[in-house]
């Protein structure tokens, strides 16, 4: 009996070498050890089988399952290694990539995002405002005299209702201190308007960003150390800051700020980036009569206000020469900024 | 304003300053430097020179070898290419260190292998007008070594920004004033001449307007012969780019930016009796001097004479017909003081400004009005024999009031950096007098001085905020409902750049030609349009009551650029009346989004195939993952396609395709569609779920029906059988496959076979199979209900 179950073995085993794909290892399976293999009908033997010579038989039955099995598991690997490399061969890893879509976000929006981003760790809130202002918010309350040279006709766009695109983003600072008390920290990025011609470096319409903090114990030193930095975070911590007096109706002391910046291809300069100051009494004033009240005691409450246009932000951060490429939205350009 | 720095050095010991160190003490006193131009040479290091020696260069045909004496002990060698010169001649030499006008520097080097220590120069490589061709022979008795700058006419022209706080700066002296201030180094005192005044006779001056004319002075000067001016005068106006005229009208010109105080001259011939000073009466019209014309009203101050005849329009500009020419004999000298609101008003009105009401609207000095005219008559004096009588009218405005200094705020201002006697001198050196009371007297060139604030800029200023110390800190501020706003936008413009959207920004003024592009959330009627009163241009005349305009214009840019695939949005406020020009003005804040072209860009993975609907609202569908997202039909003029967006039952937005002819139109050469979504719904759409879903527990079973119907049923109908339905076993279905065929060949041209996969489940158990056969059976009756609907 146990030379049946050799040559049984044997001849599995030849079966299973010879076999060349899944498809014949599983022939060759089934022919062995499906249910009418002839393995399996061997082993159906062992009921007439003498009991003292069972032991031996099983024990012959169980190798040759064994064996088989592991060389059926053998092949089967071994054929699953080849068709796997099959299914690798031929591909060039050299092929350009099939395509997706990568769009991206305006420099503008990065640029406006990077700055909300440093003011916010510093602690400043957003706030916004209409861009269709009355006299009051632009001007007034921002003590402009009433013959200011701003208030042509020839700088500024009016409407027939008598109402105005803003000229600044600076109304937003008059809007948010009649609805809110100090201490006011809040920064309003936003689009101004000035009846300017379009050419390469100026808009009809640009973007701003305004800060404003009002509380009782504000100083120059706070102004001078937020936007030095602010300014540092923005174009390095090793950048030179300096502060330039200047004039603004509604701040005094007033200043203009320079960083020393080395544009590509450029010596190092003093680049203008904003302008600030200590918030005007005679503002804290004008508003307190809107309110009706006294919350911006200007005896007891002080304040700093700054702004920025941030195209130019961006033009100085990424050396644009032309500040109309930031609203013609050539995907050639945009698409730079991925 | 200009600046002749040779001007400014007759008041102020500048020298020993270089320009970069003046140009600093501008910047740093609030003045902004905006040009220098230098005029003649601005080196030290260009130097006379005599060529010793000149010999052909061993390698260079065109080149010689000179050596030079340059007045430094020993011959210096210098290789040159000049052909104008010979042995013995004085040139330039530029010393290696000179900074050239061109902006290179000169340095030791070496010309085709021979040293050369410099370079021998032509007139305009330094600086001076062009002169013959070659180097520039200087005159032979032309010492050696000494600055060449020293033999020629040399200046600086400063272009100043003033601040329009500081009309004191707007002329030499007062701008030396200043910087003698900040260097605190005293002026150049010069003897100031004298003049005789009184109180003017009716029959000379008629002062009826003392409001706008608080103070007037007339001088009348006889016997004078109109000519040239002498050329200190005339370089004097030169070096600030006024061109000289004749010596009466350069004395008025020079006067002005000598002290800021404007002068008129009249000829006194074109005078009838006493000059009047008047309001124009309305409508009363004047041809001044540059020969416009202008009609005036009641709020503008004239200069006229008893004829009625207008002389000026005081302050601002000259008759055509009143003022000096050659064959003037008599003069009459105007210094005034105006009111600035009447200057700034008239001349904003008008149009018309001049050097005059420059100064005059920002305030001149009152007590500078009779010291100019003296200045004037001595000049002029100078050049005639009169002697002569000052006529005056009215009365010059009060010195300005005291201000007190509140030292407990400045010293908090400053961060206590800065002594009180620092600050105080500081104050003194400005010109201000501390009285006995403590406060402090203003000079009466300094009128923008009135509050306590005043003094603590001025002090600032000087002190410098470089001298202050930086302080860092912070307050907690709350999230504000902007900065909820702002994050849920950054959230969807990063969505909408990965789905390959580029963002835009674009005008937000458009023209009457961009609005058959509008497409604004609710249609427009009359007169909601909200239009600028005096445009730039017609291309920016109305604020945009939709973005969708300005994203066509930029497609249509893109697509002249040759570009396939163009994905674009752009956030931001657009701009309506909410009741046909008789309601508020309003603005809100829309995204919108514009699809054209490929799907892809192009690559050999797949065929090239252009953007449809489907893409377009594909995006709409992943910019707001969690909602469902549908096209209601709703018509909008001038588009097709056009469409409300849902989100659930809530209208979000509009969408559309551009019109074919319009696409035509524009070269877009692509179906092309937009939409335009109304953000605040959006932000509050992009919140995440309140709660997380607990995971199905039961397995569920899906189940397939194909179905035949009308091609022109739309899906809609399926998806509202199925919402009739309620069917609470199901839980989401899909629609898997949509077959036609224009040929009739495997399905009739004039149906569809659309096929959907049901998932079913429940969720506290699992479904039997009996449960899931029933409830598609019941789903199916509710199809088969569609008019034209056969399962297949």
């Amino acid at each position: 009996m146990n030379e049946q179950i050799a040559s049984i073995q044997s001849a599995a085993l030849e079966l299973i070498a010879a076999a060349s794909d899944v498809r014949s290892l599983d022939d060759a399976r089934v022919a062995v050890l499906g249910k009418k293999g002839t393995l399996s009908l061997a082993g159906a033997l062992i009921k007439d089988i003498p009991n003292e010579e069972k032991a031996s038989f099983g024990q012959s039955l169980n190798a040759a399952r064994t064996s088989i099995t592991e060389a059926l598991e053998k092949k089967q690997n071994a054929l699953q290694a080849i068709a796997d490399a099959a299914t690798l061969s031929g591909i060039d890893l050299t092929l350009p990539a099939r395509s997706l879509h990568t769009g991206g976000l305006h420099p503008l929006t990065l640029i406006r995002d990077e700055a909300i981003q440093i003011l916010r760790r510093m602690g400043f809130a957003l706030a916004d405002g209409p861009e269709i202002e009355d006299e009051y918010h632009c001007f007034d309350a921002l003590n402009t005299p009433s013959d200011h040279p701003a208030r042509n006709e020839k700088d500024t766009f009016y409407f027939n209702s008598g109402k105005l695109l803003r000229t600044h983003t600076s109304s937003v600072q008059i809007r948010t201190m009649e609805s809110s008390a100090p201490p006011i920290r809040i920064i309003a990025p936003g689009s101004a308007y000035r009846r300017d011609e379009i050419d390469a470096t100026h808009l009809s319409v640009f973007n701003q960003l305004e800060g404003l903090f009002v509380d009782t114990d504000v100083t120059l030193p706070d102004l001078k150390g937020t936007l030095e930095f602010f300014f540092r975070e923005m174009f390095g911590t090793t950048t030179p800051v300096r502060f330039r007096p200047h004039f603004f109706p509604f701040t005094e002391p007033s200043f203009e700020i320079d960083v020393k910046l080395q544009i590509k291809g450029q010596a190092p300069r003093w680049i203008e980036v904003a302008g600030c100051g200590m918030v005007d009494p005679a503002v804290f004033t004008s508003i307190n009569a809107t309110r009706n009240d006294n919350a911006l005691d200007p005896e007891k409450v002080t304040g700093f206000a700054f702004g920025m246009g941030l195209d130019r932000l961006a033009m100085i951060r990424w050396g644009i020469k032309d500040i109309r490429l930031l609203i013609e939205n050539d995907i050639r350009f945009l698409s730079q900024f991925r | 304003m200009n600046i002749s720095l040779n001007w400014l050095s007759t008041h102020l010991d500048l020298s020993g300053k270089s320009i970069p160190e003046i140009s600093d003490l501008f910047t740093f006193a609030g003045v902004e430097v905006e040009g220098i131009i230098t005029k003649g040479i601005a080196s030290e290091k260009i130097v006379v020179a005599q060529i010793m020696e000149a010999i052909q260069h061993p390698d260079a045909d065109k080149l010689k070898v000179t050596k030079v004496d340059a007045g430094e002990g020993q011959l210096r060698q210098i290789v040159c290419g000049a052909k104008n010169y010979k042995v013995g001649d004085k040139v330039p030499c530029c010393l290696p260190g000179t900074i050239l006008p061109a902006g290179f520097t000169i340095g030791e080097t070496k010309m085709r292998g021979v040293e050369s220590k410099g370079m021998l120069a032509a007139a305009e490589e330094i600086g001076l007008p062009k002169g013959e061709d070659g180097l520039l022979i200087l005159p032979a008795d032309s010492p050696i070594g000494v600055p060449v700058k020293s033999l020629f006419d040399s200046d600086t022209l400063l272009e100043l920004e003033v601040t329009p706080n500081r009309p004191d700066l707007l002329s030499h002296a007062g701008m030396a004033r200043e910087l003698a201030t900040l260097l605190k180094t005293p002026l150049i005192s010069a003897e100031k001449p004298s003049i005789t005044a009184k109180e003017a006779s009716a029959d000379s001056i008629k002062l009826e307007a003392s409001a706008s004319c608080p103070f007037y002075a007339a001088t009348r000067i006889d016997n004078i012969t109109v000519t040239e001016s002498p050329d200190w005068l005339k370089q004097r106006l030169t070096s600030i780019g006024l061109r000289p005229i004749n010596h009466i009208v350069d004395i008025t010109n020079y006067v002005l930016h000598e002290t800021g105080q404007p002068l008129h001259a009249f000829d006194a011939a074109k005078v009838t009796g006493a000059i009047v000073i008047r309001q124009a009466i309305d409508g009363e019209s004047f041809k001044a001097l540059d020969e416009s014309e202008h009609f005036l009203t009641s709020e503008d101050l004239l200069i006229s004479d008893e004829s009625g005849a207008a002389l000026a329009l005081a302050g601002v500009m000259g008759g055509l017909d009143s003022g000096v020419t050659e064959s003037t004999t008599s003069i009459i000298l105007e210094s005034a003081y105006f009111s600035p609101s009447g200057i700034r008003r008239t001349s904003r009105r008008t149009a018309l400004s001049s050097d005059s009401s420059y100064r005059y609207e920002r305030g001149i000095d009152p007590q500078g009005v009779l010291p100019a005219a003296a200045l004037a008559i001595s000049l002029l004096e100078s050049r005639s024999t009169n002697s002569c009588i000052t006529q005056t009218a009215g009365i010059l405005p009060e010195p300005p009031s005291p201000v007190a200094l509140d030292l407990t705020k400045l010293h908090h201002l400053l961060g206590n950096s800065i002594s009180t006697e620092a600050a105080e001198e500081i104050l003194t050196r400005l010109g201000l007098k501390k009285l006995p009371d403590g406060s402090w007297q203003i000079p009466s060139f300094r009128l923008d001085l009135t509050r306590h604030i005043d003094l603590a800029e001025e002090i600032t200023r000087v002190h410098g905020l470089a001298n202050v110390p930086s302080r860092f800190r912070a307050t907690f501020v709350p999230t504000s409902d902007v900065d909820a706003a702002y994050d849920a936008d950054m959230i969807m413009r990063g969505r909408l750049a990965a789905l390959g959207l580029y963002e835009c920004q674009t005008i937000k003024l458009i023209s009457e030609t961009q609005l058959p592009d509008i497409l604004p959330l609710r249609p427009m009627q009359d007169g909601d349009l909200i239009r600028v009163k005096s445009p730039l241009s017609e291309d920016h005349a109305i604020m945009r009551p939709s973005i969708v305009p300005g994203l066509v214009a930029s497609a249509e840019r893109n697509a002249r650029q040759q570009t396939k695939s163009i994905r674009l949005f752009e956030m931001g406020r657009v701009f309506r009346n909410a009741g046909g020009g008789k309601a508020r003005d309003q603005e809100s804040e829309s995204l919108a989004i514009l699809v054209s072209g490929n799907t892809n860009p192009s690559s050999w993975a797949a065929k090239d195939r252009a953007a449809d609907l489907y893409d377009a609202k594909a995006i709409l569908s992943a910019l707001l993952p969690n909602q469902e997202i549908t096209l209601k039909p709703k018509d909008r003029e001038s588009f097709v396609l056009s469409a409300e967006i849902k989100a659930g039952e809530q209208t979000i937005g509009v969408f559309a395709r551009l019109s074919p002819s319009r696409e035509r139109q524009l070269d877009l050469g692509s179906p092309t569609f937009v939409a335009e979504l109304d953000l605040a719904k959006l932000r509050k759409l992009t919140v995440g779920p309140a709660h997380a879903a607990d995971l199905p527990q039961f397995p569920g079973s899906s189940r397939d029906a194909a179905m035949e119907l009308p091609i022109d049923t739309p899906n809609a109908t399926i998806e509202a059988a199925l919402a009739i339905a309620k069917e609470p076993l199901l839980v989401s279905y899909e629609c898997f496959d949509l077959f036609s065929d224009p040929t009739g060949m495997k399905i009739a041209a004039d149906r569809k076979s659309i096929a959907y996969r049901f998932h079913y489940r429940a969720s506290e158990r699992t479904l039997v199979l009996k449960e899931i056969d029933e409830a598609h059976k019941r789903i199916l009756e509710l199809l088969k209900g569609i008019t034209g609907l056969v399962f297949r």
